[in-house]
């Protein structure tokens, strides 16, 4: 229950920064702000990785959940999908696709080269 | 704004159609654990039920989206944690920047290229080019560009939510079909293809996944953000 508190206390307080920071920087927004502030809080040592691994693995977990609303949205475009009829989805389709292929393709070929092993990389990892 | 949300839709009405939405997206999560194939597809299922569920009863989509606006408020928090798997792969992420960046790069001025050609070749109206050109990022950055460069932003909405989707659905078992196995190519794809919806799935399967996943989301947004003011007046003034 304390580090539950602790983790969404961190979250919080990453996420208030994200705000500040697009605030003052526009760009992203405040939410992937708030995941680097995070992520570098955790890296500084500032929030105990420790503490927030287990609740934070839970909210991961479910956070798919909070992307219903915006998904039943397509209920509001089916007049969109009526005009303009499969040709908008074929093209969001095959260009999402060639995405996909272009970076995975690349990412397999220029990223799986072996890392050098840093003695402290296993550090934090779950 | 609170005030007016209260009596808009009645309070109970607001639980009961989210704890629906709640167990509805449960209920998948058990049974896709049972059966193990992305058809079930946890938010894939919630949507499809709702969506028949909503146009019955007639509740309209302002309606259902005040009613879940709990939901909405966990979404900031749930994207911040997200944070975390990208800590854990900090040093290995670090290792490989340039690669990744210029992957990244090349990645999305080839999807503004594709899709903006397809979108004036079919469809051929710029504003549903431009506005498709712009899908591969998440929402809020998604829409600005698209009204920066005055494209049609419904349709952004409608394509980021679409494209989200199919990669975060099909996309795993594309990427091994194509032989990309690895959890740092997977994630990078899905991460920019998909965004957060994608990583919101990926996540599942492991931090490594999900923090390369991350990496490519924020990336893509900040480079997206960088390229396409140039890119796509530039294919404008090809194509008119």
């Amino acid at each position: 229950m304390k580090n539950t508190l602790y983790t969404l206390f961190a979250i919080s307080i990453s996420l208030l920064l994200g705000k500040l920071a697009h605030h003052l920087l526009a760009g992203l927004p405040a939410s992937l702000y708030g995941m680097v502030i995070y992520a570098i809080f955790l890296q500084l040592n500032w929030f105990s990785a420790k503490k927030v691994t287990a609740t934070n693995q839970w909210l991961v977990r479910h956070m798919g959940v909070c992307f219903v609303p915006a998904g039943v949205g397509v209920i509001n475009h089916f007049q969109l999908i009526q005009e303009h009829g499969v040709a908008l989805i074929a093209i969001i389709f095959s260009s999402t696709f060639i995405l996909l292929t272009v970076i995975g393709y690349l990412s397999e070929r220029l990223l799986t080269k072996p890392v050098p092993n840093d003695e402290n990389s296993s550090e934090g990892k779950t | 704004m609170l005030t007016s949300l209260v009596i808009d839709f009645p309070v109970l009405a607001s639980i009961a159609i989210t704890l629906i939405t709640v167990a509805c997206y449960q209920l998948a999560v058990n049974q896709q654990q049972k059966w193990q194939t992305i058809w079930l597809n946890p938010m894939l299922i919630t949507i499809t039920v709702l969506v028949p569920l909503l146009l019955f009863v007639d509740i309209n989509y302002q309606e259902y989206s005040q009613a879940t606006y709990v939901l909405n408020l966990m979404l900031e928090p749930a994207i911040v944690a997200l944070g975390f798997p990208l800590y854990q792969q900090l040093r290995q992420i670090k290792v490989h920047w340039r690669e990744i960046m210029s992957i990244l790069v090349l990645g999305i001025i080839v999807v503004i290229i594709v899709s903006f050609i397809m979108a004036m070749t079919f469809i051929k109206a710029p504003e549903i080019a431009i506005a498709l050109s712009l899908k591969s990022v998440t929402t809020p950055i998604g829409i600005t560009l698209t009204e920066q460069l005055s494209g049609d932003s419904s349709i952004t909405t409608f394509a980021i939510l679409i494209a989200g989707l199919f990669g975060a659905l099909l996309g795993p078992a594309w990427l091994r079909t194509i032989g990309v196995n690895s959890a740092k190519a997977q994630g990078l794809a899905i991460g920019s293809a998909s965004h957060v919806i994608g990583t919101a799935v990926l996540v599942r399967v492991s931090a490594e996944h999900g923090a390369y996943s991350s990496v490519a989301l924020i990336l893509s947004a900040l480079l997206t953000a960088l390229i396409s003011p140039w890119l796509i007046p530039l294919l404008l003034q090809l194509f008119t």
